[in-house]
């Protein structure tokens, strides 16, 4: 199949449309506007076969498709920073309410103040809200990913979110190859749900329950999306076999050979990070990127094994978890790490909020900053 | 791995630029990366974008602070674009009928008279991206048929012709100027 040039927006929407889309609703925001766009354009040329529903802000589009997804319908939307976060209380919702919903996160900072440019606080503080995150490093990761993200939320019933890089993905054309349609069509078929709100069914969903019945739904819920790490393994591997795509399972490790310093990122600063490994082991520093491709469910068991005896992990945040004194990404690996391992060495750095410039230079000059902290 | 930065003001295409030039490079075997950058996003601003060429998957996604090649749109961008960086060697092409007054190798395209022969007009304005794109297609190397196919490829018929009777002129015209000398 054709490589084709175009944003990571223009891939996104593309794989929307190839997943066979039933209904999508999405209110414009920068830097996701494209996607919304696209997509709309699509449906009002009769290119996709799909519901579009325009609505006036990020709460009701995210309530829109998760009505749509409570009656059997395949559905999309896509936001970004303050749209997320509009969209907080029906993120929750959504996950306890098992909707195998997907959503493109275009990754922008927070206010206040203002910004338009790329870092991962909007996605991050949606960390405890039971949606599967994964992370895209280049547009035809997004256009992959995509397609793995319907798979695993439907066969998990758990909703997915595919977060990459404002404007450094979102706006930026990079070569990527499309999947023939017959080959997306075997690897995800029509969604056929368990179960849907149907006059004839006379169920009803998401009724009021007493602690003795909410409790066990989300202790189920808990351990369901714990188990969705496999899945997304073995989805990336039939992927992989199908297409030949292939991007890493929940990490993607970068010169592994005899390694014992470890960069730990998410998104397109990790794909820029393996230029800074290849300055350091020019140096002699037996240095690897680790790329996170899924933060939720957090693959604590999989870092571990990636790490030899007596390594050094520094991780670099494009966020801050307030109050703790690191960002998010180096909470999770402390607190991974902490029952498993008691020979290793970690260091934390908040760095890129805001679309701060991440050059590799930059990159590896603080990693050897970190690696003194930690000498 | 090869960069460019186009300096441009907003409402002169130079995203579009960006994008077209990409996808001639593509037809030509490279690996491109577009990286636009928009600032405040508001017609007659400064805006750039960067264009990355290679022959392997492009990993770089921070932004290019020592273009080899400078692109100005208009003449009077250079000190913006000198402000933001340029590699020692680098060359500059500039949209104009005169050298600029630099030590810097330079390429001239009269973008803007051949957008004026070419009815490339539009709300009273020339439009230069499709002729600057000719030009840069020149230096690059890149084969002319692979600059008509991009740009029959963006517009119709009707459209596209102008566009790629103007690219080839600048691809035909574009100067370089060595010693404050204009040569073919």
């Amino acid at each position: 199949m054709k490589k084709i040039l175009d944003t990571g927006n223009a891939a996104c929407a593309l794989a929307v449309k190839a997943a066979h889309v039933d209904m999508i609703a999405a209110y414009p925001i920068t830097p996701q506007t494209s996607i919304a766009e696209k997509l709309a354009s699509y449906i009002g040329s009769g290119e996709m076969n799909a519901k579009y529903l325009p609505v006036e802000s990020e709460h009701s589009a995210l309530s829109a498709i998760s009505a749509a997804s409570t009656v059997g319908a395949r559905v999309f939307t896509a936001t970004s920073s303050q749209g997320l976060l509009y969209m907080h209380e029906i993120i929750h919702y959504a996950a306890g309410g098992r909707l195998p919903l997907v959503m493109a996160n275009v990754n922008r900072a927070v206010c206040a103040p203002w910004c338009l440019y790329v870092d991962h606080q909007d996605s991050i503080s949606q960390r405890d809200t039971g949606w599967i995150q994964f992370y895209a490093a280049s547009n035809q990761e997004i256009y992959d990913t995509v397609f793995l993200a319907y798979k695993v939320a439907e066969a998990s019933n758990v909703p997915v979110m595919v977060n990459f890089d404002g404007f450094l993905l979102s706006h930026s054309m990079m070569p990527f190859q499309l999947v023939e349609q017959e080959v997306i069509d075997k690897f995800l078929p029509p969604y056929e749900p368990a179960w849907q709100l149907h006059p004839k069914w006379g169920g009803t969903f998401a009724n009021v329950t007493p602690s003795h019945e909410y409790v066990p739904i989300r202790t189920r819920q808990a351990e369901d999306i714990m188990k969705t790490g496999d899945l997304i393994k073995k989805f990336s591997r039939e992927y992989q076999e199908l297409t030949g795509h292939w991007h890493g399972d929940l990490f993607d490790v970068y010169r592994q050979d005899g390694a014992e310093v470890f960069l730990l990122s998410m998104g397109s600063m990790a794909a820029e990070m393996e230029i800074a490994v290849d300055m350091l082991r020019e140096e002699g520093i037996p240095a690897a990127g680790l790329r996170l491709r899924v933060f939720r469910p957090f693959p604590g068991a999989e870092l571990s094994q990636i790490l030899p005896q007596g390594a050094k992990l520094l991780v670099f945040d494009r966020n801050c978890a307030f109050g703790t004194g690191g960002g998010a990404l180096l909470s999770e690996a402390k607190n991974a790490l902490f029952d498993r391992r008691d020979n290793l060495k970690v260091a934390g750095q908040i760095m890129g909020l805001g679309g701060e410039d991440l050059p590799a230079a930059y990159l590896a000059q603080k990693a050897r900053e970190m690696m003194e902290v930690i000498k | 791995m090869l960069e460019m930065r186009i300096h441009g003001r907003g409402g002169q295409g130079v995203v579009t630029l960006a994008e077209l030039l990409g996808k001639a490079a593509l037809k030509a075997g490279q690996e491109v990366q577009t990286l636009p950058f928009f600032g405040v996003e508001r017609r007659g601003a400064a805006v750039k974008a960067a264009v990355r060429f290679d022959t392997k998957p492009i990993k770089v996604h921070s932004q290019s602070y020592h273009p080899h090649i400078l692109v100005l749109m208009n003449q009077n961008l250079l000190p913006i674009g000198l402000g933001d960086g340029i590699a020692q060697e680098g060359i500059i092409i500039s949209n104009g009928t005169h050298p600029l007054a630099i030590d810097q190798k330079q390429w001239l395209v009269d973008a803007t008279g051949i957008a004026l022969d070419s009815d490339l007009v539009i709300g009273g304005e020339p439009f230069i991206n499709v002729p600057m794109l000719g030009a840069l297609a020149r230096i690059l190397e890149i084969p002319f048929p692979l600059v008509e196919e991009t740009i029959r490829e963006q517009w119709t018929e009707k459209k596209a012709l102008p566009n790629v009777r103007a690219a080839q002129k600048s691809y035909e015209s574009v100067k370089v100027v060595q010693g404050g000398a204009i040569h073919d």
